[in-house]
């Protein structure tokens, strides 16, 4: 592969970096603290393509002055100057800028295990009395964690509202969030089952929030940890920005 | 990795008395991304199945996840051969290989990052005269052994505190092992010859145009590899259902072979897989420490990497050893720090 070529791809590829990292597209993949890391090497791939443009116009202007940075070159691309893989740089390129896939959603939780993780396994963790109101707003692993391993009951009578997608695994209905550490790869579902009129009519997938109670004592070993929400209301809602949990 | 195809290859066209319009690289570029412009919206629906959607979603995830620390690397990579003489190399490392292999791995500590990092400095190493051996021992240990993997490992470990220790020692042993076992039997005609040909002089140009250049270089070759084995690791992502892994709770020989391969797949961050493994609560200990141990010494964005670097030859013989190696030595310190919890 050509030089040129090789400095128009990691323009590309810095370019659709910083692409993601400024229009927040990137949450769909990676944590939010990735955001400065992810600016400074779009801008350092940017850079180290114009510093060798740059230099290549120089040298080729100055003409026949025997080019120390050309000769180099072929010194240093001499072994593998043929190599084609630079050419899979153009996928990433391809899928941010054309195909902007998704963030992950209810295929990602029907292909995991039919279970919540057990995160806080042992642990007599103690939980923080929740907030005063008539509704309590809730992550879903804060919801799945409290039903599963707060014995004080502070759930039992209070309203909670929950925001994730809709997933429907073996005709039961949950609302859903994934759970990352660091990026999309490593994603691990939480979710809740539903119980209600009309959560059967829910479109997978679908961004909602739902208000209702928790039943105490449905998120058992037994039930993989799922508990059950007994829903009141259930709007659609717009795909929040930050689609993962952390 | 196709060494000579290439450079014959635009040969063919006739070459007439004139000068003639040839088909280069450049215009490949072009008629590709012409192409995927004109046909974006087929491009689109063509991937409008939830499976090719999760594929991509995880292939862009993994790339943009891993970018920032090939990047890291490729710049100390560039540092090494535009400001640090061969000679300093060798005032620092003891003369001694077999002494050296475990100073070079305890050296791991200090590149924080994730395995994609350490390729292209392992390499650069190598390149300003340190032993292969000794470099090869960094280029296990430093993606297992740094500090922001310890401490997210600690993190996620919370209720088994010797999970910890337990994956320092696994990582380590298995680094300094692989160093030895290269000392005694390894031979440096594995090593494609262009990774250990020291880099020209090169006089009268800058030092930081060296490093703008060796950097640059490394980043190109090194990305593409990185591409492929995020598309490998996207692929078993999504053809590999995880949801039988509870099948495995009983069977601690198989769960750890399984566990093993399932690193090597699977191709997590090291800063991220302590979080996957303790999510896999069906499974003792003892197999998912295998899975922290092997992870970063083995996986498919590292097998590319390395064959990108080393040469397919090398990454034949270097990766299937480091496995089992790796997996011994997860064993044993599991045995030693989780005894029967494990």
């Amino acid at each position: 592969m050509r030089r040129e070529t090789q400095n128009i791809l990691l323009v590309l590829f810095g370019g659709a970096l910083l692409k993601l990292a400024l229009t927040g597209t990137y949450l769909r993949y990676v944590k939010p603290a990735l955001q400065p890391w992810l600016v400074l090497t779009g801008v350092v791939m940017v850079l180290l393509a114009v510093v060798a443009i740059g230099r290549d116009l120089v040298t080729s202007r100055t003409g026949a002055a025997p080019p120390a940075g050309d000769h180099d070159d072929h010194g240093d691309h001499g072994g593998h100057g043929g190599s084609r893989s630079p050419w899979l740089l153009l996928l990433p390129v391809l899928a941010v800028f054309l195909i902007s896939p998704p963030a992950l959603g209810a295929d990602t939780v029907s292909r995991s295990a039919d279970s919540n993780t057990n995160r806080s396994e042992g642990a007599a963790a103690r939980f923080a009395p929740l907030p005063g109101g008539d509704v309590v707003p809730m992550t879903v692993t804060d919801f799945v964690t409290r039903t599963a391993w707060d014995d004080s009951g502070s759930l039992d009578g209070r309203t909670v509202r929950l925001v994730g997608f809709v997933v429907r695994q073996d005709g039961v209905t949950h609302v859903a969030r994934l759970v990352i550490a660091c990026c999309a790869a490593d994603a691990s579902p939480v979710k809740v089952r539903l119980d209600g009129a009309g959560v059967d009519a829910l479109v997978v997938d679908e961004w909602i929030e739902v208000t209702g109670e928790a039943v105490p004592g449905s998120a058992t070993e037994e039930t993989g940890y799922v508990p059950t929400f007994r829903v009141e209301r259930v709007v659609p809602t717009a795909a929040p920005e930050t689609p993962y949990e952390f | 990795m196709t060494i000579t195809g290439e450079i014959r290859g635009p040969d063919r066209p006739p070459r007439g008395p004139a000068r003639r319009w040839r088909i280069t690289s450049l215009e490949v570029l072009c008629a590709v991304l012409l192409l995927a412009l004109v046909f974006q919206d087929r491009l689109v629906r063509l991937l409008d199945v939830p499976q090719l959607r999760t594929a991509s979603t995880v292939f862009v995830a993994v790339c943009v996840q891993a970018m920032p620390f090939l990047v890291l690397g490729t710049l100390v990579s560039g540092a090494i051969a535009a400001f640090v003489s061969p000679n300093v190399l060798r005032r620092l490392l003891p003369g001694n290989t077999a002494l050296a292999v475990p100073v070079a791995g305890i050296a791991g500590v200090a590149l924080p990052g994730c395995e994609c990092a350490s390729v292209p400095v392992a390499k650069r190493l190598m390149q300003q005269g340190v032993a292969p051996a000794a470099a090869l021992s960094f280029l296990l240990a430093a993606p297992a052994v740094n500090p922001i993997v310890l401490v997210s490992t600690a993190v996620a470990f919370r209720d088994a505190p010797m999970m910890m220790p337990a994956r320092f020692v696994g990582s380590l042993l298995t680094a300094v092992v692989m160093g030895w076992l290269w000392t005694r039997f390894g031979h440096a005609g594995w090593i494609a010859e262009r990774a250990l040909r020291a880099l020209p002089e090169r006089t009268g140009e800058s030092r930081w145009a060296v490093f703008a250049e060796t950097a640059r270089h490394d980043l190109v070759q090194a990305g593409g590899f990185l591409v492929l084995g995020g598309v490998v690791a996207a692929a078993f992502g999504v053809l590999v259902p995880v949801s039988w892994l509870e099948t495995l709770s009983g069977q601690i020989v198989l769960a750890v072979v399984v566990m093993a391969l399932l690193a090597v797949i699977l191709a997590l961050c090291s800063e991220a897989d302590a979080f996957v493994a303790v999510s896999m609560t069906a499974l003792p200990l003892l197999p998912r420490l295998v899975f922290l141990v092997v992870g970063p010494a083995v996986d498919v964005k590292l097998i590319a990497l390395q064959a990108g670097a080393f040469g397919r030859s090398f990454a034949a013989r270097f990766v299937p050893a480091t496995f089992v190696v790796a997996v011994l030595c997860a064993v044993g310190s599991g045995l030693v720090f989780l005894g029967g919890a494990a």
